[in-house]
């Protein structure tokens, strides 16, 4: 039941992921590529099967979880996370140097442009 | 070293020959031909040793390993067949180099031209005294590299550039066809030497892939030789300066093709496949020439054709696959070599001399330069088949023998009036060439005032007259002992009886050769209705444009092709790729599903799965959160907001199932995302907008929940079933091989360290990358949230500064601590960085970047090298000691007060983590944070403490 | 020794990188000069290691001095070796490159990003632990993401983030990958793993293969093979010309992934017990690389400017490599093998000398460029175009260049194969489509420039500098190439053995894993020590 939750999840996420990664402007891009990362990050995770109540700590308790995956993700986590930094500050360079923040630089109809003051609403 | 090893040298000289000519002629253009020449004289001299050794016992041959794997070897050989075919190359290589000499303008380059025609006289001896096939086809592809560099020779010219163009595609089409042949026929004999080849016709005859190999090598013989449908490039090649078609287009390079014909003649030919591809397509372009030739104005095009026509004649022999029609072959191979090299050499003269090689306006040129004309007309009687002219002779044995196999191929009567008519229309344009050019009027008057070239000019061609005439009248004498060893050379065996004598009294063939000559005649005299009756109807078909069909249509598609796969769409890329993905996995699984030990096996226990409603919850509700950014995602701020609730959800969920660490990391990573993302939100738009149509969103759903269901699936399955791993070692080894109690992070740090130092360099690599994306990089930003509400005016407020001093020691403090805990209970370096840098960049936001760098000026950057370094470090001590890089110790000491302490090295790896964490982390805030500062102190915002009055005016602005 | 400089070929960049971080931004001219020793150094050391020997069987290095599997090892064996050098040469290439023609100075960080980037490859072709790859996978890419962006320009800003993007796609594939490969498996050592598939429960079976089938896919995006080369054109074809030439050596890096994976992992001959593991997936890569080689062909033939044609080309090797790759469960196997690295040696060589040609253009051509178009002749034209002459004959594979030989290799060992007919009629009309294709742009290029008289003869190009020192980078690789020609007897020899020990894992397997597979409970610790006589350290 859990493992089944927990499945679910992980196919959520990733899902919710891909389907954001298909949109046509950077920011959901970025935001389905997290998701994508904390998918795999849950997956990897559970590829030491779940354990409650046990760290890998030794002595702490009498069961121990499967450390090695746990590391694996740290791993992954810290890269997941270089990667966003990455890509939205790239993000920002694609608007600054394509006029948008579309994925292909292609120009968006009535999208803000430049310095977008004028068309705000007022307070 | 024996003697015929010298053979690689007579391919090679001309190769070493083609730098120094290129390089002489910066001093003196007329030292490129001396080069040429001297060396070309050289090659002939120790080739002329070599076969005067051998001679007895050939055939010889010599190999080298090249790539033995791939069957590829060194290796020449020297027999009849080579030995004919390099005495042409060497000997009219050397008079079109002479004249060559005297043809050249001055403004052409003699460097290049004699550059580029060693190279190809080294490819074309290459050719003719390989010894492995692979060997062959190399220079034959170089034959064909080389003529498109001399056809190409006039850039300037658009016909050069297309005629060289058209010339390669169609010669290095057939190369590529004749590797493959060759590579099959190899495979078939299983060796690639010529002399295990030639020995065993029987063998690949048999063989399943013989019909495969003869066509795929007779692809390459009849490009090469310009055999129909592929004959029209060798008209185009007349772009080249004469000489070159003299010696490329009519003597030598066309003859390969025909060279490869009699050269597999004991291995391929004598089949029906053999007998009906090669004399059918050797009849057609013996007749398409001669016909065309007839009609051309232009003098080298009519030659062309002939040459064509010719090369028909020649493969029609080697196609009744009879040793006697071999040596009728190579006997006409000699000959038209002679005739035809001459009479181009007189169109180039004509041309040089008269500005024009146009029939139509020529004439009367005998009075101007009788000697010329004498030698024109002698190579065209030869050309035409006059008795006691050495094309006499040939074109006999050929009759003979077509009449001798007629009754094989079609019915009796048909191949001797085919042949005759295409003796006829011979001798028709070779009564052309002479009359037009020669007798009557010049129409107008020429572009230069016509005379006799210099004398040298003509020498080569005196020279080749006397032997056409030579060999016409004591053929027997003159040509019979290089004929003989010749055929030897084809057949690989002692050749049949065969007469070289004028006359074999009164027969069918004589008949034929005389109906021919009058027919000629005749055609000639009434040639203006015919001319007119061609103008009308045939004159323009051209095979050309075919060709050029063919082109289009190769670029269309690739053009089409391309564009229609790369559109250069993010989403096509990402689609493909995730399909592809897809797939893959399906075909992975599916391949194994089906097997009946799998499907047994499926039905097992599956390991106990427990579990609370709490957690289920929990799960749901991240589930839901997760699918509320999806539904609002184009509410930035919004979403990033349910987007953190996500993050949090999946730290709960480590917490929850005995991952202390990941918690804490998942959790200060999710606050520094959140941090950035935010800042990043500031400079793009507040919301998305729907870009793509309905369809395409169900399209994207409809992948999104296929892969999303493929994964859970995939999850399911696996942690569903019981599994060993080897981490029950770690901890083991934990305590006494990483000195830690925390497994996690002792494998981190200790077992596999390694992962660790990658995965720092990683962020500090994202950090650079950063600062590098972000140097002098200005951004338009929004001056409101997403709400409409201004941004605070106050940039540090007062409250967040206190707060931060506050904050910042207790921060720092917490910091080391997490970090000297983390070796044996959650926490560690990466931890302790993030929270330490979130507290130092809480200061910089506090108190302005400017300020703050001022105050504590941290070097950024040497913070990570530095970190990389000292984990580096830690590392390397162990390599200094002899063990491997990365190998931990452990020390035990005891401290007064504080007991005994057990201090790993690891720690110190753990300490450039942190360092590296702390100082990549302020990086990329800090310059995130630096861009907001330019955004918001504009020039109307001068400092940081903003006067009232600014804020007025800006208010104003604002308003 | 040899360990420790094989160790170097790791750390040396690394360390370098580091240094280059803190110094980049004050010195450039002593960052140049500490990149340049660098790359030298590793030149030297990858070259010394080679002809040393020392791969001849595989040397393993136990970091941290943990055993595998439960440590990570570097392997070093001759496949790897010829990686390191092939990575060294490269990088020496692009990088005095962008020093003479200051393309380094066009952004902070050139020379540490760089340098990073070898430590990504070299430990990408060194490691032999599935989870380490990804790392390195990782660092290579972040890595390549600086230097793709380096210097500025719209459609490079744009090609970048379609590169990250997709490349972030295929890292989250290969953890999942990897994942399933541990959570059914137990290990992530190459060599343990080979040695555990014939062990897996029945039930794992159809999971195993998934997640190595997805891995694979992986390693294709990398590698560039269809339909997932789509990334490259635009990467390759927008990056600065250093970085582009420096790039001929990541899509190896895919490829290499494949050939390890598949000669190692795959090496254990079923999984459990069920399924064949030595077809498993050569037939695949033998049908994508005929459709690469095909598609890339007429990707040369559409390319408008000289880099995205030699792009495209290089899309083309990747074809040639995959065939060959494909071949290895056929009779010609070694044949196969050896061929794919003597085509892998060329293609990588040149098609980086190809780029910096192309940059020549770009910077010294008047008016067009690059840009497959008549422009007035630029300096120096009779000698650029010979070498353009020579790249394209190289790269179309036509003799006397090393394309040829390569290609003759591979079909030789084709001919025993079933899909004979296929693979010749593919590689050669590909081939001949490219010969086409390039004769028209060279004779576009340097024939058409010359024959222009109506552009002013004083039009300036954009550097008005001489091409010459560029040039002789250009003429390196042709240089290597005719030594590769004239010794191709002795190299295909040394490639040959390579391709034994390549298609031979045991050798492999015994020095990873000497004593088969491990359970923890009888494993030993550090050097084979149990703890009880650790205690206290070990030195």
């Amino acid at each position: 039941m859990t493992n089944l939750a927990i499945s679910l999840l992980i196919g959520v996420l990733t899902g919710a992921g891909v389907y954001l990664v298909l949109r046509a402007q950077t920011f959901p891009v970025v935001l389905g590529l997290t998701l994508m990362s904390y998918g795999v990050n849950l997956f990897l995770f559970t590829m030491g099967r779940l354990h409650t109540a046990a760290p890998a700590v030794v002595g702490a308790t009498e069961r121990s979880a499967d450390a090695l995956p746990q590391a694996l993700v740290l791993t992954a986590i810290v890269i997941a996370f270089a990667m966003t930094a990455f890509v939205i500050v790239l993000a920002l360079k694609a608007r600054a140097a394509l006029g948008n923040d579309h994925v292909d630089g292609k120009h968006i109809p009535q999208a803000d442009q430049v310095m977008d003051r004028r068309k705000e609403p007022r307070a | 070293m024996n003697a015929i090893e010298l053979l690689a040298a007579v391919v090679l000289l001309p190769f070493l020959a083609a730098p120094l000519a290129a390089w002489s002629a910066r001093f003196n253009r007329y030292a490129a031909a001396w080069v040429a020449g001297g060396v070309t004289l050289l090659t002939l001299a120790i080739f002329s040793w070599l076969v005067a050794l051998h001679i007895s016992q050939m055939p010889v041959a010599t190999s080298h390993a090249w790539i033995e794997a791939a069957g590829l070897s060194f290796g020449f050989r020297l027999d009849g067949l080579s030995l004919l075919f390099t005495g042409l190359i060497l000997v009219i290589g050397l008079l079109i180099v002479i004249y060559a000499r005297y043809y050249l303008s001055p403004n052409d380059s003699m460097g290049r031209f004699f550059a580029y025609m060693m190279m190809f006289m080294g490819a074309m001896l290459g050719v003719v005294l390989s010894e492995n096939m692979i060997n062959l086809v190399i220079f034959w592809e170089l034959t064909s590299l080389a003529s498109f560099l001399l056809i190409s020779y006039w850039q300037h010219r658009k016909e050069a550039r297309y005629g060289a163009r058209l010339a390669l595609a169609i010669t290095g089409a057939g190369g590529l066809a004749l590797l493959g042949g060759v590579l099959i026929l190899g495979h078939i004999v299983g060796s690639y030497e010529l002399t295990d080849v030639l020995a065993s016709g029987d063998l690949i005859k048999n063989h399943d892939l013989y019909a495969p190999a003869l066509i795929l090598i007779l692809l390459g013989v009849f490009t090469k030789s310009a055999q129909f449908p592929f004959h029209f490039w060798l008209p185009n090649a007349m772009a080249a300066p004469t000489p070159v078609s003299a010696y490329l287009h009519s003597a030598t390079m066309v003859k390969a093709g025909i060279f490869l014909l009699a050269r597999f003649f004991p291995a391929l030919a004598g089949t029906e496949l053999w007998v009906i591809i090669v004399s059918t397509v050797g009849l057609i372009t013996f007749l398409l020439g001669a016909y065309t030739a007839l009609f051309r104005h232009d003098l080298k095009g009519l030659l062309a054709y002939s040459t064509i026509s010719h090369l028909g004649l020649i493969t029609l022999l080697f196609g009744f696959g009879t040793p006697l029609a071999a040596v009728a072959g190579i006997f006409h191979i000699i000959n038209h070599a002679t005739f035809k090299a001459s009479l181009f050499m007189v169109a180039g003269i004509v041309d040089h001399e008269t500005g024009t090689r146009d029939m139509r306006r020529l004439g009367g040129l005998i009075k101007y330069m009788p000697h010329t004309a004498a030698l024109g007309m002698i190579a065209a009687m030869a050309m035409a088949g006059v008795p006691l002219f050495n094309g006499f002779l040939s074109k006999e044995m050929f009759f003979t023998e077509s009449v001798r196999v007629a009754g094989d191929i079609g019915p009796v009567w048909l191949l001797p009036i085919l042949v005759s008519l295409g003796g006829l229309l011979s001798v028709a344009y070779s009564l052309r060439f002479v009359h037009d050019t020669f007798f009557g009027k010049p129409d107008g008057d020429l572009p230069k005032k016509p005379h006799e070239p210099p004398g040298m000019m003509k020498r080569p061609v005196d020279l080749l007259v006397v032997l056409c005439l030579a060999v016409g009248i004591l053929p027997a004498l003159v040509v019979g002992p290089l004929l003989h060893v010749a055929v030897t050379g084809v057949l690989q065996a002692e050749p049949p009886y065969y007469s070289l004598s004028l006359w074999h009294g009164f027969n069918l063939p004589l008949l034929m050769s005389a109906i021919a000559l009058v027919g000629g005649l005749l055609i000639y005299l009434n040639r203006a209705p015919i001319f007119r009756w061609h103008a009308r109807s045939l004159a323009h078909l051209d095979a050309r444009t075919a060709y050029n069909r063919l082109m289009e249509l190769l670029m269309r598609t690739g053009a089409g092709v391309t564009r229609g796969l790369d559109n250069g769409r993010l989403g096509r890329i990402v689609i493909m790729t995730l399909v592809f993905a897809l797939l893959a996995g399906l075909v992975g699984y599916v391949q194994s599903a089906g097997l009946p030990g799998v499907q047994a096996a499926l039905d097992r226990g599956t390991v106990e799965d427990s579990g609370d409603w709490v957690t289920w919850l929990g799960m749901l509700l991240i589930i839901i959160a997760t699918l509320v950014t999806v539904m609002g995602h184009r509410q930035r701020l919004f979403a990033l907001i349910t987007m953190s609730v996500v993050g949090l959800g999946v730290a709960m969920i480590f917490a929850r199932f005995s991952a202390p660490d990941l918690a804490m990391t998942q959790l200060s990573v999710e606050v520094v995302t959140m941090i950035l993302l935010l800042l990043a939100l500031f400079y793009l738009p507040q919301q998305s907008r729907r870009l793509s149509s309905p369809g395409r969103r169900w399209r994207d759903a409809g992948i999104a929940t296929v892969i999303g269901g493929g994964i859970a699936a995939l999850t399911y399955a696996i942690i569903s079933r019981p599994f060993e791993t080897i981490s029950g070692y770690f901890l083991e080894h934990s305590v006494p091989g990483g000195g830690g109690t925390n497994v996690v992070n002792v494998i981190l740090v200790d077992f596999r360290g390694y992962d660790t130092f990658g995965e720092i360099t990683v962020l500090a690599l994202a950090a650079l990358g950063i600062f590098a994306m972000l140097h002098n990089l200005s951004l338009p930003s929004s001056r409101r949230d997403p709400f409409g509400r201004a941004w605070s005016d106050d940039p540090h407020p007062l409250m967040l500064r206190t707060f931060a001093q506050i904050i910042l020691p207790l921060t720092l403090l917490f910091g080391i601590y997490v970090f000297l805990r983390g070796h044996n209970e959650p926490g560690g370096g990466f931890i302790a960085g993030l929270i330490v840098a979130s507290a130092l960049v809480a200061q910089y936001m506090a108190f302005g970047i400017e300020n703050t760098e001022r105050k504590l000026h941290l070097p950024i950057h040497g913070v990570i090298g530095g970190g990389i370094l000292i984990a580096l470090g830690t590392g390397l001590v162990a390599m200094v000691v002899g063990v491997p890089f990365l190998t931990s110790n452990t020390w035990h000491f005891t401290l007064p007060l504080l007991g005994e302490i057990h201090l790993a090295s690891a720690i110190g790896f753990d300490l450039g983590v942190f360092l590296v964490v702390v100082g990549s982390t302020m990086l990329i805030l800090l310059n995130l944070g630096r861009l907001t500062d330019h955004a918001i102190e504009h020039p109307d915002y001068a400092s940081i403490e903003a006067s009232p009055a600014d804020r007025k005016n800006r208010g104003g602005r604002d308003a | 020794m040899t360990d420790n400089l094989i160790s170097l070929m790791v750390l040396l960049p690394v360390a370098l990188s580091a240094i280059l971080a803190m110094t980049g931004q004050r010195a450039p001219g002593l960052s140049r000069g500490i990149s340049l020793a660098g790359v030298a150094a590793l030149l030297v050391t990858s070259l010394g290691l080679l002809l040393g020997g020392s791969g001849n069987t595989a040397q393993v290095i136990e970091l941290g001095g943990w055993s595998a599997p439960f440590g990570i090892v570097l392997v070093f064996d001759r496949l790897s070796g010829l990686m390191l050098v092939l990575t060294s040469i490269v990088a020496m290439l692009a990088l005095l490159y962008a020093v003479r023609r200051d393309e380094d100075s066009a952004g902070p960080h050139f020379h540490a990003l760089f340098q990073a980037q070898l430590f990504g490859l070299n430990g990408a072709f060194l490691t032999g632990d599935l989870f380490n790859l990804f790392v390195f996978f990782e660092v290579l890419l972040l890595a390549s993401y600086g230097l793709l962006l380096h210097g500025n320009g719209r459609k490079r800003t744009r090609a970048g983030f379609h590169y990250v993007v997709v490349n972030l796609i295929g890292s989250t594939l290969f953890l999942f990958a990897v994942g399933a490969l541990y959570g059914t498996v137990g290990s992530l050592n190459l060599a343990d793993i080979s040695l555990k598939l014939p062990e897996v429960a029945p039930d794992a079976v159809p999971i195993v293969t998934t997640a190595i089938f997805l891995l694979f896919v992986v390693f294709l995006i990398k590698g560039a093979a269809f339909p997932l080369y789509l990334w490259l054109p635009g990467a390759y074809g927008y990056a600065s010309i250093p970085v582009a030439a420096l790039f001929a050596i990541m899509t190896k890096v895919g490829l290499y992934s494949v050939l390890r994976v598949d000669s190692v992992m795959l090496s254990g001959n079923t999984i459990g017990g069920l399924l064949e593991t030595t077809a498993l997936i050569a037939p695949w890569l033998l049908w994508l690389g005929l459709i690469t080689l095909l598609l890339a062909a007429l990707g040369v033939v559409a390319g408008r400017i000289l880099r995205r044609q030699v792009a495209y080309l290089i899309v083309a090797s990747v074809g040639t490599i995959l065939i060959a790759l494909g071949l290895v469960t056929g009779s010609e196997r070694e044949l196969a093998v050896s061929g794919a690295l003597f085509y892998w040696i060329h293609t990588t060589v040149l098609s980086a000398g190809f780029f910096l040609l192309a940059g020549l253009l770009i910077r010294h051509r008047p008016e067009a460029g690059d840009a497959i178009e008549a422009a007035p002749p630029m300096p120096h034209a009779v000698l650029v175009g010979s070498l353009f002459f020579a790249y394209a004959i190289a790269m179309a594979g036509l003799p006397p260049l090393t394309g040829f030989f390569g290609k003759v290799m591979i079909l030789a060992a084709a001919v025993e194969s079933p899909l004979m007919a296929p693979i010749f009629a593919v590689v050669l009309i590909s081939g001949l489509i490219m010969v086409i294709a390039l004769a028209r742009t060279g004779s576009r290029l340097f024939y058409q420039s010359q024959a222009t008289p109506g552009h002013p003869a004083h039009s300036t190009p954009r550097d008005a500098r001489t091409p010459l020192p560029g040039l002789t980078l250009s003429i390196a690789p042709l240089a290597i190439a005719t030594v590769m020609v004239v010794g191709a007897q002795p190299l295909s020899e040394w490639l040959e053995t390579t391709a034994v020990q390549i298609t031979t894992p045991s050798d492999y397997l015994d020095a990873v894993m000497p004593n088969g597979i491990l359970l923890p409970e009888t494993a030993p610790g550090k050097f084979g020590q149990d703890y009880p006589d650790y205690e206290g350290g070990k030195h």
